[in-house]
């Protein structure tokens, strides 16, 4: 309890701007440190580690009640000496000084224990670090690597032409960013609240995270509201704070709008916009048999939004219908970015789990672990085939099956087909028949022969040869949707055109009925 | 709250800009100390050098609107390792990073039993790390100036002389200058292109290396936006880090 109240108070102290800071306090607390060498910090450390923590549990070795009173005297013993402090940070190898000060912490309490504990028993065996290593007996730490404090070459000689002008100069700095204005001012709006948004149904639970539909007091709207709890021992999980840095950077027609964040003390709750169902329920609910031109229309948004984060170089990961999600008015957008990231230096390596088995294309499934924006266009390829037949291509439930589903409708590769194939470990250790390439056009009677085209295109072996986002785009199997479609501003939906518009399916069940029926496990795209 | 009684206690005699200039030099010395301790304690928890950038990245934005004497520097930047690791999908362990930590701190003492002290430890990490995604209002991944550095030097080196390039090491200087300069803010004060620009600049003045000139000066060829002064201002607080280290060590 008595923590929690640290937390709040150092929250509100962040919040109100908390830049009044003292000093004559910094100057103490940082001679300090100046005054001693790494070594014979302990102490000092130890309790300097206390300063501010957001929890008082700096202190390493005493008590846990590291009380508010022996925090206040630790500043005002630092404090009565000022002068002397002042004095070493000029001469801050100034022995009697460090002496001084020593003195001074122990009798504090910190953790004078600590050094007793140190000085008479060896933890050579037992030290963690130790432990670590053994695990990874490949990697060693060279002591340079740590005692090379700045890494610049012995001979280098800067030029004197700097030295001068750098010896002129005084340091300069920057003043402290203040944003606790504009802050304030949206927190009076009514943003940042959990107050804000009323709880309405449930829509789906997960490890992490529960989805709740809602309604935002402010403006009337339904919300999604993703509450994330925090009492898990590791923190904000990895994936939230990947999509939430990537999805204040999206704003797209065709993506998922983050509308705001709640930090709460057990969790944390991003409100997102809320549409009604993803792909698959529309699919269940039209009877696995959505209209052609529709079919077109989401797809075309699909490559849309995709283009989009190609373009900055995020790639989503993780397609499936489920993260598709379609409102009333046809339009349809990209969530779940968990898996996504900013993809920085390509010959980047990235860990293999990522796609859904049945999206997840076969370089990847055969071990390939570099891969770029092209991991993403075999999945478009397969929704495109589930949207245009009603069901899934390859649904495997192994990797083994996975990979045969697809040799069994694309054939097996050959070297021609995929040069290098014939040299992977993991392709030849499958040993798969020889199965020859079935034409596509059979398995999607409903697809024309541009839509063929382009499906075929998406389902390439090799990475490099499938389509882009962008030349998806063009191709001719969207001509029929006109130029402008192609030139839209990014935040414009395509619906925003007189010409494009979604056509009423016939199979389409009431969704009432379907929210009755499955509505736990709708909207598990929302979930960890 | 805490630091209300301090308040008090400001000599009075002192002169106040006279203060405030050793304040904050002395700021930047507790920033750069704790940014070598990132970087040691880095490497010895087998971080990569982009997550350690992040981490660095991360600790120079908090402390860009944060002050120092209300949180805890060397917290903070456990916190922000442990972030950076979740950002750049090098996931790291709390435990490690406590065991690192304190070692480095506490040298030669005993690794911290588990014990209730070290799960308040282990809070305190995880609540700042959402006071650090709070602060930076969860803009944690950033461009690095790595990349750009690595096309200059491609670029460059088809532009000069084959035997000037093998005999002085640009590419290893302008490396070191670069990764050094995490120790200061210029990360998250500079554009990348321009700290890679002026890390290579400065590498190739140092060993009397001379561009070829044409119609523009060679670094308006990789960077329109980039002026002179800006390329001087950046060395110049380059240059400060240097001069740091040696009172600091």
């Amino acid at each position: 309890m008595d923590r929690m109240r640290k937390i709040k108070r150092q929250l509100s102290l962040t919040l109100r701007g908390g830049n009044s800071g003292d000093k004559s306090l910094s100057e103490t607390i940082s001679s300090q440190d100046t005054a001693h060498s790494d070594s014979d910090a302990m102490s000092v450390r130890g309790s300097g580690s206390m300063r501010g923590a957001v929890r008082g549990s700096g202190s390493v070795r005493t008590g846990s009640s590291f009380s508010m009173h022996s925090l206040l005297q630790s500043y005002s013993s630092a404090l009565r000496r000022p002068r002397s402090l002042g004095r070493s940070l000029s001469s801050y190898l100034n022995h009697t000084t460090r002496l001084e000060i020593v003195h001074e912490d122990v009798k504090m309490g910190s953790d004078g224990e600590s050094d007793q504990a140190s000085a008479t028993s060896s933890d050579e065996v037992h030290s963690p670090v130790r432990v670590r290593l053994r695990n990874n007996p490949g990697r060693k730490i060279s002591t340079e690597d740590i005692n090379k404090r700045l890494s610049l070459p012995a001979d280098i000689r800067l030029p004197d032409g700097y030295l001068e002008k750098f010896s002129l100069n005084s340091p300069m700095f920057d003043k402290p960013l203040s944003r606790r204005l504009r802050r304030v001012s949206l927190s009076e709006i009514g943003f940042g609240k959990l107050e804000t948004y009323v709880k309405l149904d449930k829509l789906g639970e997960g490890t992490y995270a529960t989805v709740y539909k809602g309604r935002s007091k402010l403006t009337d709207n339904l919300v999604a509201l993703k509450e994330i709890r925090l009492e898990h021992e590791e923190g904000a999980p990895c994936t939230a704070i990947r999509e939430v840095s990537l999805l204040k950077d999206l704003k797209h027609a065709n993506i998922v709008t983050l509308h705001d964040i709640i930090h709460t003390q057990k969790s944390l709750t991003l409100v997102f916009e809320y549409l009604d169902k993803d792909l698959k329920q529309y699919l269940d609910d039209c009877g696995n048999c959505i209209h052609m031109h529709n079919v077109k229309l989401f797809l075309f948004q699909l490559l849309r939004g995709l283009n989009y984060c190609h373009r900055r170089k995020v790639l989503h990961r993780d397609l499936k219908p489920q993260n598709l999600l379609i409102n009333e008015r046809g339009e349809l957008k990209l969530a779940d970015f968990g898996l996504a990231r900013a993809k920085s230096i390509p010959t980047k390596t990235y860990s293999n789990e990522v796609v859904t088995l049945w999206y997840r294309p076969p370089d990847i499934l055969l071990g390939s672990t570099d891969y770029s924006t092209q991991i993403d266009m075999w999945g478009v390829g397969c929704i495109f085939y589930e949207m245009s037949t009603g069901r899934p291509l390859f649904p495997g439930s192994t990797v083994e099956e996975e990979l045969h589903f697809i040799f069994k409708l694309l054939g097996t590769p050959t070297e021609e087909t995929w040069p290098g194939i014939t040299s992977n470990e993991e392709f030849i250790s499958y040993n798969y028949p020889r199965y020859r390439p079935d034409c596509l056009q059979n398995h999607t009677p409903r697809l024309d022969s541009d839509g063929v085209d382009l499906l075929s295109k998406l389902l390439q072996f090799e990475g490099k040869k499938r389509i882009s986002a962008e030349e998806a785009m063009r191709h001719p199997y969207f001509h029929s949707l006109g130029e402008r479609v192609i030139t839209l501003p990014d935040t414009t939906s395509i619906f925003a055109l007189q010409d494009i518009q979604l056509e009423k399916e016939p199979g389409i069940r009431s969704s009432s009925l379907s929210d009755s029926v499955n509505s736990i496990s709708r909207r598990q795209s929302l979930l960890f | 709250m805490e630091v209300e009684p301090c308040e008090n206690a400001v000599p009075t005699n002192t002169n106040p800009c006279e203060a405030s200039e050793s304040s904050s030099n002395a700021d930047n010395k507790t920033h750069f100390r704790v940014c070598r301790f990132i970087m040691e304690t880095g490497v010895k928890l087998g971080m990569h050098s982009v997550p350690v950038a992040t981490a660095c990245a991360l600790y120079h934005r908090f402390f860009q609107s944060a002050n120092l004497r209300v949180y805890e520097p060397y917290l903070v930047a456990m916190s922000a390792m442990y972030l950076a690791g979740k950002v750049e999908e090098q996931h790291l362990r709390t435990r490690d990073i406590i065991n690192v930590c304190h070692r480095y701190l506490h040298r030669g003492s005993e690794p911290l039993e588990l014990d209730s002290q070290f799960w308040e430890l282990r809070d305190s990490i995880v609540q700042c790390e959402l006071l650090i995604l709070r602060r930076l209002n969860f803009h944690v991944s950033f461009q690095y100036p790595h990349k750009y550095l690595l096309h200059y030097l491609l670029s460059l080196k088809a532009l000069l002389n084959r035997h000037a390039w093998a005999r002085t090491p640009i590419c290893e200087t302008a490396w070191a200058l670069l990764k050094d300069s995490y120790h200061s803010p210029l990360c998250v004060r500079h554009p990348p292109q321009h700290l890679a620009l002026a890390v290579l600049y400065l590498a190739l003045h140092s060993y009397g290396v001379e561009v070829p000139a044409g119609a523009v000066e060679w670094w308006q060829v990789f960077c329109e936006d980039i002026t002179n002064s800006d390329i001087e201002s950046i060395i110049c607080e380059l240059l400060q880090l240097y001069d740091m280290e040696a009172k600091c060590t």
